[in-house]
């Protein structure tokens, strides 16, 4: 037979919004935009969208449709993220699905004790330190606020221990202008120059509004900053169901589309295409203990919903799971974050944030970190849907063998059984016998002894001196100003 | 090194790797150099195959690594047979080996009959569905040090008792040692129904087989 073309694999996907359904958001959105309007604190935001055709009435700036429209064409549908050392290792773009953890939790539990305390400076540099040496981690953001620095100072040692504990491209969160202008002094130093820093960025600044409609003075400076230096940023504004956002999650959506549309129109009047992560946090906030809920249903149902959106819009977009409300890495942290993981790789999310977070994203267990990473291993797998070919039909073998008598020691078993099924890392399949014989260990002990493993041996490249440098240059600088 | 010991690693190693073709060459080369059969088998395809079962066992290696490396053995074993048959080496031990009457599973047991052969074991495989009679002659014809049934099914589990049952009216019980294994075979029922021993998996089949005949 001569070669003849092969049958294609169906890789799996979700679409949670019908094409109508997209319209009805969508123009409910940029009616909110029009007649409702935004509360703009920041100064030069409110100049540029006025003088962009934007008007203010009853203390409210009302963006046009034409405004909105004239914005998502402009922003690039696709963001090449490096590492560290100038590869290219995460490209937002359509079809592509890239994990990392979340920032900023008070808390973390301790991996020798078990106790949850509060989190410190090495805390970040060991869990930027624990992602960077897990496989299906992609990028990296600051998992603890650090207790142990002064306050301000919080969000530069947390960039800087995510820089020196891993290479992986990071997102990284700032309180204000003067803290961007510091972390974008130490980004030049390790891309070698602003020109190096805007060719290959390693970094992506996440900012938020206020839902609803409360654009802050902080949170639009950054964005401003990010559009005027090239930095891909993104707006996200998290309309929780009954909380941030109405209870109903599509109004919700239209609410944060909205206000995400709006981030994206200041950035783009600052500087057309600016790399714009689009996106939204549809948690629910749970009635009855007014906790955001991060394992919630809601989430990955408006996460793949805001996918839906974005594709619409030709935009990368943000998501979240592998997180829980549990305080354990127990089985509610297995399920909320499987069903989440999956629904992102379903739904071809392409950033997908807060992997590792516990107890309502209060807290960060680098032994959740470590399950995840083994879900998403998982998940992966399923996503790479049932390969139709010769090799894989194996016909002859079916033909060759003994009725009963099974496969395991047919030449087709031999040759093929090494990519030819999934094999965990982490999930336990021994024998029984075997199992108690090294200790009964259920999953949060293995992933334990996994992370302590991967910090104990795994090793990363050093910044170059020139940055740590620079680093010394800022932290003495703001030891200055304090004095 | 000496000469005599590094081929034999060599075969032990190449054994372990699942390299058929060179494991057949080196206990040729073996031969030819005037080593001994027995040498050979032991020093070379059994030690390479208790690393196997070692490391298996260990959860180091996986099922197929284990059969690729037995498939590496029966190269070997093609070259030696003929001679061995000559020079009558002592086997390991002769071992009947079937899965119980009505149960047509036999997977794991041929897996465990594959371990005992690299083990150094002769065995005598009488495969499915074997009745308590048929192995009864299996013992009285082949005179076996062991005997091993296996079964998958709890309701094909009663027809272990039977054949040890039937071996003792036939006056047999005691010329042979029983090993049972199989999914929802446990020590317990081992120990309930007369035999003399229970295995999880096939590694461990082959170290009991070791102690029981030792």
């Amino acid at each position: 037979m001569t070669v003849q073309i092969p049958v294609e694999t169906l890789h799996p996907t979700i679409q949670m919004l019908s094409d109508e359904q997209i319209q009805a958001i969508h123009h409910t959105s940029l009616d909110i935009l029009s007649r409702t309007g935004i509360v703009m604190k920041n100064e030069v935001g409110r100049e540029l969208l006025l003088d962009a055709g934007a008007w203010e009435s009853e203390g409210r700036i009302k963006l046009p449709p034409h405004l909105v429209m004239g914005a998502i064409a402009s922003a690039p549908s696709r963001i090449p993220l490096f590492n560290r050392l100038g590869e290219l290792t995460m490209p937002l773009e359509a079809g592509k699905v890239f994990f990392g953890p979340g920032s900023d939790c008070p808390f973390t539990i301790d991996l020798e004790t078990g106790q949850r305390r509060q989190a410190t400076a090495e805390d970040g540099r060991r869990s930027a330190n624990l992602c960077d040496g897990l496989d299906q981690i992609d990028f990296i953001m600051s998992m603890g606020t650090p207790s142990d620095v002064p306050p301000l100072d919080h969000y530069l040692h947390s960039f800087i221990n995510m820089i020196r504990g891993s290479v992986k491209p990071n997102v990284y969160t700032a309180n204000n202008r003067e803290d961007m202008e510091d972390m974008y002094r130490i980004a030049c130093a390790v891309a070698g120059g602003e020109t190096e820093l805007r060719e290959k960025p390693f970094l992506l600044h996440y900012a938020e509004p206020i839902s609803p409609l409360l654009f802050n003075e902080e949170s639009v400076d950054k964005l401003l900053f990010c559009a005027e230096k090239g930095i891909p940023v993104t707006y996200l504004p998290s309309p929780n169901t009954g909380g941030g956002g109405p209870i109903t999650l599509a109004g919700a959506l239209a609410l944060g589309n909205a206000e995400c549309l709006a981030g994206l129109v200041l950035s783009q009047l600052v500087r057309p295409g600016t790399p714009f992560l689009y996106g939204m946090n549809t948690a629910a906030l749970d009635m009855k203990s007014a906790i955001v809920s991060y394992g919630s249903p809601e989430w990955p149902l408006g996460m793949a919903a805001c996918t839906d959106l974005a594709r619409c819009y030709d935009l990368p977009v943000w998501g979240t799971a592998g997180a829980t409300d549990s305080k354990l890495v127990d089985a509610q942290a297995g399920i909320e974050a499987t069903v989440s993981v999956m629904a992102a790789f379903l739904c071809r999310c392409n950033l997908v944030h807060d992997v590792g977070y516990i107890e309502y994203g209060t807290t960060s267990s680098m032994e959740m970190l470590v399950v995840a990473d083994e879900i998403i291993r998982e998940v992966r797998y399923v996503m790479g849907g049932v390969e139709v070919s010769q090799r894989t039909l194996a016909r002859e073998a079916i033909h060759r063998a003994r009725p009963g008598g099974g496969f395991l020691a047919d030449d087709h078993t031999l040759d093929n059984w090494k990519w030819a099924q999934w094999r965990p890392a982490l999930i336990d399949r021994l024998r029984y016998d075997n199992w108690v014989e090294k200790g009964c260990q259920d999953m949060t002990t293995r992933a334990n002894e996994r992370a302590r493993q991967i910090l104990a041996e795994h090793e990363v490249p050093p910044l170059p001196e020139a940055t740590e440098e620079v680093i010394a240059e800022v932290l003495r600088e703001r030891e200055a100003i304090r004095e | 090194m000496h000469p005599k010991s590094n081929i034999l690693e060599q075969i032990a190693s190449n054994l372990y790797s699942g390299e058929d073709k060179v494991v057949a060459d080196l206990v040729q080369q073996s031969l030819d150099q005037g080593m001994s059969p027995a040498e050979i088998l032991n020093g070379g395809l059994i030690a390479g195959m208790d690393e196997v079962g070692k490391d298996f066992k260990a959860g180091d290696l996986f099922v197929p690594e284990v059969l690729i490396a037995a498939r590496a053995m029966h190269a070997g074993m093609n070259v030696l047979r003929p001679l061995l048959a000559e020079s009558d080496v002592p086997s390991a031990g002769k071992y009947v080996i079937g899965t119980v009457q009505g149960d047509l599973h036999d997977i794991g047991k041929n897996l465990v009959k594959m371990m005992l052969e690299g083990a150094g074991f002769e065995t005598v495989d009488l495969g499915t569905d074997v009745r308590p009679d048929d192995f009864v002659a299996a013992v009285r014809e082949h005179q076996p040090q062991l005997l091993g049934m296996s079964a998958l099914l709890t309701t094909t589990m009663p027809g272990m008792k039977a054949t040890i049952e039937a071996l003792q009216e036939a006056g047999l019980r005691d010329e042979v040692k029983i090993m049972v294994g199989g999914a929802p075979v446990t020590t317990a029922f081992a120990e309930q129904i007369g035999a003399d021993a229970y295995a999880p998996d096939a590694a461990t089949a082959v170290d009991v087989a070791r102690s029981l005949t030792a």
